[in-house]
């Protein structure tokens, strides 16, 4: 199908308006048979085609909308959420993802269309979503029920195992000691597993972040040290922190989710920096909008050819795997969800056999309001 | 005299660990296998503190806290109540904790001596 502007010649009045064209020998139009919806708007952003599937979608018949602006569309419930989205002036979008209503979800790109430089109209696609969006609800919804199940087993192996080591079921001799133990440090990395796998679970249902409160981030970072000096000790590492000069400012945070993102990070770095290596954590306030932390080690570094996979799900590189064959490969996908949905930012710099460098930014918001900007509109 | 703890837990051998580890250090323990044995066994026994699972058989464990924090016999109402659940979930947290619980310990994050010291804590109070 083509559409031009021509002049209308049956109406005197010279006016300029859209034609298309069918297809050749009918009144078909290639529009009403699209498995999309499709709605396309004019240069003054009036709506000027609304094809049978978008009809379908937002419960309207094309003939009583024709000629009205995206503003005056917003009246209508169901379009009202592709309204907030696209604005008056319609802005170009590629493939986000709007809720119409409970369980319809569409992803919308919107493309202007050019002629000598100017917008002469613009397409809105509406691919519906809504069944991708279930299946992945019921993948995550498994892992969730799965991983919930595995607890209560988890659970009783480690009271069991504690009781035992207790001693107060009678004295253990040292060889079953040392079995008992190894048993109970397997089992908490079954529980460490299975909290992985919830939290990944959580940040695919999107419902990531849920106390937001004011920290201070310093005071985090000081609580993870802590957290983990018993491994910095055991490794002899040096750990070394280096505080901004200047107090930074309390920012909004899901402190228990970004702890587990720093964490994440940090135990990184001691776990893969060989014995009496070194570890540099450091805060600073980058500009007037961030907070940046430097987190850098001395250890086995992330081979060239894998780092733009170490972000990725279940991934593990290829040097780290040999040193520690238990890993999840989730530490990171889970950090950078976290830090991301903050909406800050994290890379890193990496030299293998020489260490690796993190660096999150974090924006200084003082209002949970500024994070109110998720997938949906 | 020696105090009285209610375990309400429906898993048998979770049950039987936690009643040896807290019955070693000379608390009386009254056991109930259900939410509604256990909410029964609050109103008989009068117990000095409820250790409580939520996901439990008749009556869940967020059901038998409210009624239990909601009796309008202030001896009852007042008897401190720890939460032990595999519910992890903050939104879990956060409503055992409107709902009254003293305290709320993910199983899998604790051991019996562990338990056993938050017991001691809360009888403190």
């Amino acid at each position: 199908m083509f559409f031009w502007k021509k002049e209308n010649k049956k109406n005197n009045n010279k006016k300029e308006e859209w034609f298309y064209e069918s297809l050749p020998g009918t009144n078909l139009m290639i529009t009403d048979y699209f498995t999309d919806g499709l709605l396309i708007f004019d240069k003054d952003n009036k709506i000027i085609l609304l094809n049978p599937k978008a009809e379908e979608f937002f419960e309207v018949k094309e003939e009583n909308v024709l000629g009205e602006s995206i503003l005056e569309l917003g009246r209508f419930s169901r379009f009202y959420p592709l309204v907030s989205l696209l604005g008056g002036g319609i802005k170009e979008v590629f493939r986000r993802e709007l809720q119409i209503d409970e369980g319809f979800i569409l992803e919308v790109t919107s493309v202007g269309i050019l002629k000598d430089g100017a917008r002469v109209a613009i397409l809105v696609i509406l691919h519906d979503i809504s069944r991708d969006k279930l299946t992945q609800k019921m993948k995550t919804d498994f892992v969730t029920v799965a991983a919930h199940q595995l607890r209560t087993p988890t659970s009783a192996i480690k009271w069991s195992l504690q009781v035992l080591l207790e001693e107060d079921l009678g004295k253990l001799n040292k060889e079953q000691k040392k079995v008992l133990e190894k048993t109970y440090e397997t089992n908490e990395k079954v529980i460490h597993l299975v909290n992985d796998l919830l939290n990944v679970a959580e940040i695919e249902e999107g419902k990531y972040l849920s106390k937001m409160v004011l920290f201070n981030i310093e005071e985090l970072v000081q609580e993870i040290i802590k957290d983990l000096k018993e491994q910095i000790t055991e490794k002899k590492i040096s750990l070394i922190l280096e505080k901004p000069e200047e107090q930074l400012p309390q920012i909004m945070l899901d402190v228990e989710k970004m702890k587990i993102a720093i964490k994440n990070i940090l135990d990184n770095a001691i776990k893969y920096t060989l014995s009496k290596g070194k570890v540099l954590v450091s805060l600073k306030r980058e500009s007037e909008k961030n907070i940046i932390i430097q987190i850098q080690d001395t250890g086995v570094g992330i081979p060239f050819e894998e780092q733009d996979k170490i972000f990725t799900k279940f991934f593990r590189g290829s040097n780290i795997k040999k040193i520690d064959t238990e890993g999840t490969g989730l530490g990171l996908y889970i950090a950078k969800n976290i830090i991301e949905a903050h909406k800050g930012s994290i890379w890193f710099e990496s030299e293998e056999g020489r260490g690796t460098t993190f660096y999150i930014t974090l924006p200084i918001k003082e209002r949970f309001g500024e994070y109110l900007t998720g997938e949906f509109y | 005299m020696a105090k009285k703890v209610l375990i309400i837990e429906d898993d048998k051998f979770l049950r039987k660990v936690l009643v040896r580890k807290i019955s070693a250090e000379g608390y009386q323990i009254v056991e109930a296998t259900d939410g509604e044995k256990g909410l029964k066994s609050v109103e008989e026994e009068k117990p000095d503190l409820v250790l409580l699972d939520l996901v439990l058989p008749e009556m869940n464990g967020f059901e038998v806290l409210a009624k239990i924090k909601k009796n309008p016999n202030h001896m009852i109402s007042k008897i401190p109540v720890i939460v032990l659940s595999n519910l992890g979930e903050e939104k879990d947290i956060k409503k055992g904790l409107e709902l009254g619980a003293d305290d709320y310990l993910i199983k899998a994050y604790f051991t019996p001596g562990e338990i056993l010291k938050k017991i001691e804590n809360v009888l403190k109070k």
